[in-house]
């Protein structure tokens, strides 16, 4: 049972499909990553040796993702509320910050647009 | 509305409706004196089995389908995929067809001067009648089909040579059909292992014109006369990047080995050439991660080679060398599928930029053998094979292939396109001076000896004369053999 930052993966597991579960990896950081340890895209977890396995988890501990992440979106978040800007405002009523219409189409950012925006 | 059909027209007068009396109203709507209180109460109609309150669905969903027996092994649906039949026993035994045997391949795959006697043994005292002699145009085997033997069938079967698309299990026993190219490349091969020469050829052509089925007549012709037969059988599988890699310490450019595919590869190597290899011990002084014993042969060698894929590129080093000793055996590397190693392989760097499939350890073996750069200690032949099916463009190995056959037929030498961007330097230095065979359709003669054979296979259902074969050969493209197989067996309607 491979860790990877802590997180338990399946041995039967792709490689670059693990390193994707990580809050702020998506294709192209993991295609980095499998570059940069010699992992061809096709790996299973259980074919990695526990070296490649401390290297890519130590590479991972390097980066900001997961829970550092989300602090960094957040505090950017409350930063423009802070300083009372026009997107600051936005955030805290939970309506678009990109210009878009208001008249309708606004679920998405009633729902994820706030202050405290999970991520 | 009751009000509607009560308004006068003449005097759009209109009554007064108080509450109470609606209920009377409407009931002079209906076309029933009950009042309204009074009638039976209708329930709507319901659909069967039907709650109310669901919203009628036009879906009717299914159960979900419970999985039942033992789910296939790791590894056992991709045996089943690549599985090759060699044999079917509907199929009817062709009595006539001679084996390939070493004598063919030396006199250019004719048929020996005496025939043999078929029949029954003499009666004491009876003197057998003289059989005459085969003429030179009877000894010529080009369009008929010629049978393997058992050993070279293990052989071929051990270094991947058959392919599940050519339809062997159809017949009773593996047999090749003999064409003018096969009876060049035989003799090319014959002459190059006496000179202890190194013969390099790219076969090319459209698809299906038995491409693959030449570097097998080659591999054939290896393992009947004793040589070492190293192949590839795709070349897809080194440079698109479904096995592992790691880069080999201390070489500038840096250089890729790939330690699955090598262990696998010996695995095969040793296999097939197991009687050759068993014979040969190890001369020299090697430092190797692994122990190798003193006077282990070749054969041991490959299968220490294929337990430890780290230590598998650096064996597969001392097993070339060996192989290249003074009066060893001469060599065959054959490769089908070069397109895939004419261009960047799918595999990373550190710097994540694609690596170049040159800079494979396995691909550059290969393509300092194929380009001349580096020879055959005791002669042998670099044989690749392009694929057009499904396979990479590569503009430069195109062109190259192009020049190749215009100055091997004295024609006007294309030049590159001055406007194109992707041409690749690499490639055309590999491909610059290396000889090509384009394969096109059968002649009618070679298309005939090939029907006969299946009619008498009793594959082909079908009366073989001049009228069919013209019309087979001519709906197959002008004698494209895949073609004509495709028409002639696998459409049966």
């Amino acid at each position: 049972m491979p860790f990877l930052l802590g997180k338990p993966f399946n041995d039967s597991q792709l490689v670059r499909k693990c390193l994707e579960t990580f809050y702020g990896i998506g294709p192209q950081h993991a295609t980095r990553i499998l570059a940069k340890f010699s992992i061809f895209p096709a790996a299973k977890m259980g074919m990695l040796p526990t070296k490649t396995i401390n290297a890519v988890t130590a590479e991972l501990s390097t980066m900001t993702i997961e829970t550092d992440l989300r602090r960094a979106v957040r505090e950017n978040i409350s930063r423009l509320r802070d300083m009372g800007s026009y997107r600051g405002r936005r955030h805290a009523m939970g309506l678009p910050v990109r210009g878009q219409r208001t008249r309708s189409q606004i679920l998405t950012a009633r729902k994820l647009n706030r202050v405290e925006r999970q991520g | 509305m009751a009000s509607q059909s009560l308004n006068c027209w003449r005097c759009l007068a209109r009554p007064n409706i108080s509450p109470s009396s609606a209920l009377q109203l409407t009931s002079l709507r209906s076309f029933s004196t009950t009042s309204i209180r009074g009638a039976p109460v209708v329930k709507p109609k319901q659909h069967p089995g039907r709650e109310k309150g669901l919203k009628a669905s036009p879906r009717i969903k299914n159960k979900p389908k419970e999985k039942t027996g033992k789910p296939p092994a790791p590894g056992e649906r991709k045996a089943v995929r690549k599985r090759i039949v060699l044999s079917n026993t509907n199929a009817i035994e062709v009595a006539e067809m001679e084996d390939l045997t070493k004598e063919m391949i030396d006199s250019g795959l004719r048929r020996a001067k005496k025939p043999m006697v078929h029949g029954e043994q003499p009666l004491e005292g009876m003197v057998e009648a003289p059989v005459p002699e085969r003429t030179e145009e009877e000894r010529r085997m080009v369009g008929k089909v010629v049978g393997l033997q058992g050993e070279t069938v293990d052989g071929l079967r051990a270094v991947e040579a058959f392919k599940t698309t050519q339809g062997w299990g159809l017949f009773r026993r593996p047999g090749l059909l003999l064409r003018e190219e096969s009876v060049k490349l035989t003799k090319d091969m014959v002459a190059a292992a006496k000179e202890k020469e190194s013969m390099r050829l790219v076969l090319d052509g459209p698809k299906q014109t038995g491409k693959s089925m030449m570097l097998l007549q080659s591999m054939a012709n290896a393992f009947v006369k004793g040589w070492v037969v190293i192949n590839i059988p795709e070349a897809q599988e080194v440079c698109n990047a479904i096995n592992d890699y790691a880069a080999i310490p201390g070489t500038a450019p840096t250089l890729w080995a790939q330690p699955t595919y090598t262990a696998n590869w010996l695995n095969q190597i040793g296999k097939a050439n197991a009687k050759i290899l068993s014979r040969i011990q190890i001369k020299g002084k090697y430092n190797l991660p692994i122990v190798i014993p003193p006077k282990t042969d070749l054969a041991r060698l490959c299968e220490l080679g294929t337990r430890d894929p780290d230590a598998a590129w650096q064996v597969f080093q001392v097993l070339w060398s060996e192989l290249n000793q003074e009066g060893e055996r001469p060599l065959l590397l054959a490769m089908d599928g070069l397109n895939y190693t004419m261009r960047e392989s799918e595999y990373r760097d550190q710097e994540n930029k694609k690596i170049h499939s040159h800079d494979l350890a396995i691909v550059q073996f290969f393509l300092d053998h194929l380009s001349g750069s580096k020879k055959l200690a005791n002669g042998g032949a670099i044989i690749a094979a392009t694929s057009r099916s499904h396979s990479p463009i590569s503009i430069s190995m195109e062109l190259a292939l192009k020049q190749q056959l215009e100055k091997q037929t004295a024609q006007k030498i294309t030049q590159r396109d001055p406007f194109e961007r992707k041409y690749d330097e690499r490639v055309e230095k590999a491909l610059s001076n290396v000889p090509a065979v384009k394969l096109g359709g059968l002649s009618k003669a070679e298309a005939r000896g090939l029907m006969e054979y299946w009619a008498e296979s009793g594959v082909l259902r079908q009366r073989v004369d001049e009228q069919t074969v013209a019309e087979k050969w001519a709906l197959a493209g002008n004698g494209i053999i895949g073609e004509i197989q495709r028409g002639a067996l696998r459409m049966r309607i």
